[in-house]
């Protein structure tokens, strides 16, 4: 008797898909489709994230065929959605871009830290100090603020918690880039989270 | 081996937490953050914010656009 699809790996639900399957595709999009809305979400906004899930796996089902097992299933498919995502994104209107340089922390001459250590540590109290909804709305809208490289590579490697060298395979960049777009994007969104609560970062 | 202050600690921050610093800058910059109290509070606030972030943007999907997806690849698969 087959195993039940729900409970296959994701590299024997692929095959069994690509040959013709539908269950199994069916269970592939039932196990990926609340992690592919939520990166939508984050890479380009709730408004379209609907159509980028639908896009995302119409492209799974045509490539399927081609997924030789090279990387993880996961990750392949991460790519397929990342790359939706992106397209979508560049087929919207550009939007203006307003810098959060003015977030980054500031330093005395001699290098030092210009904020008092209490008004450094306050971000890590930002979501008890904030309601929950004006944080989610606030959170959605400094994302979308950030350049699109820094926001691609904090998103896949802070908010999806994708291991570096992933994020790495998925946009197509080295590692130590990778790391730099998300150091900058962690600087300028802390410096935020810290203006939000009133406090100078 | 240059000096870490609280700026080129920072700088040097990300690639710290991955491990990815030579042994001396990285025990160089443990020794910094240890003795400052600026830049102790400054990693552990550096830290909170992917996950203040990530929680915030914790979305579920809901069930309408869930069952708009199974419509539209039912209406792709049928035809190929």
């Amino acid at each position: 008797m087959a195993v039940p699809a729900a409970e296959s790996s994701d590299e024997t639900l692929a095959t069994r898909a690509a040959a013709g399957d539908t269950s199994a595709f069916e269970a592939i999009v039932h196990r990926y489709q609340a992690r592919v809305f939520r990166l939508a979400c984050r890479l380009t906004s709730d408004t379209d994230a609907p159509d980028v899930l639908q896009e995302t796996f119409l492209q799974v089902y045509r490539h399927l065929p081609s997924f030789r097992g090279e990387s993880q299933f996961g990750t392949w498919l991460y790519r397929i959605a990342t790359n939706a995502a992106l397209m979508h994104r560049r087929a919207a209107a550009r939007r203006p871009v307003e810098s959060l340089d003015a977030f980054l922390p500031r330093f005395d001459a001699d290098g030092t830290h210009a904020a008092t250590p209490a008004e450094l540590q306050v971000v890590a109290r930002v979501d008890e100090l904030l309601d929950r909804e004006t944080l989610a709305e606030k959170a959605r809208t400094v994302i979308a603020r950030l350049p699109d490289a820094y926001r691609d590579a904090f998103v896949l490697r802070d908010l999806e918690e994708m291991p570096t060298a992933q994020v790495a395979q998925v946009l197509g960049i080295e590692a130590a880039a990778v790391r730099q777009r998300v150091h900058r994007a962690r600087l300028m969104l802390r410096g935020y989270l810290s203006d939000l609560v009133g406090v100078k970062p | 081996m240059t000096h870490v202050v609280c700026a080129s600690g920072v700088e040097l921050l990300m690639d710290y937490i991955e491990g990815e610093l030579p042994a001396d800058v990285s025990a160089e910059l443990a020794a910094h953050v240890a003795g400052c109290a600026r830049c102790a509070a400054f990693v552990a606030s550096y830290q909170a914010t992917p996950r203040i972030l990530r929680d915030a943007t914790t979305v579920t999907l809901p069930a309408d656009i869930e069952a708009s997806l199974q419509a539209f690849l039912r209406a792709r698969l049928d035809t190929h």
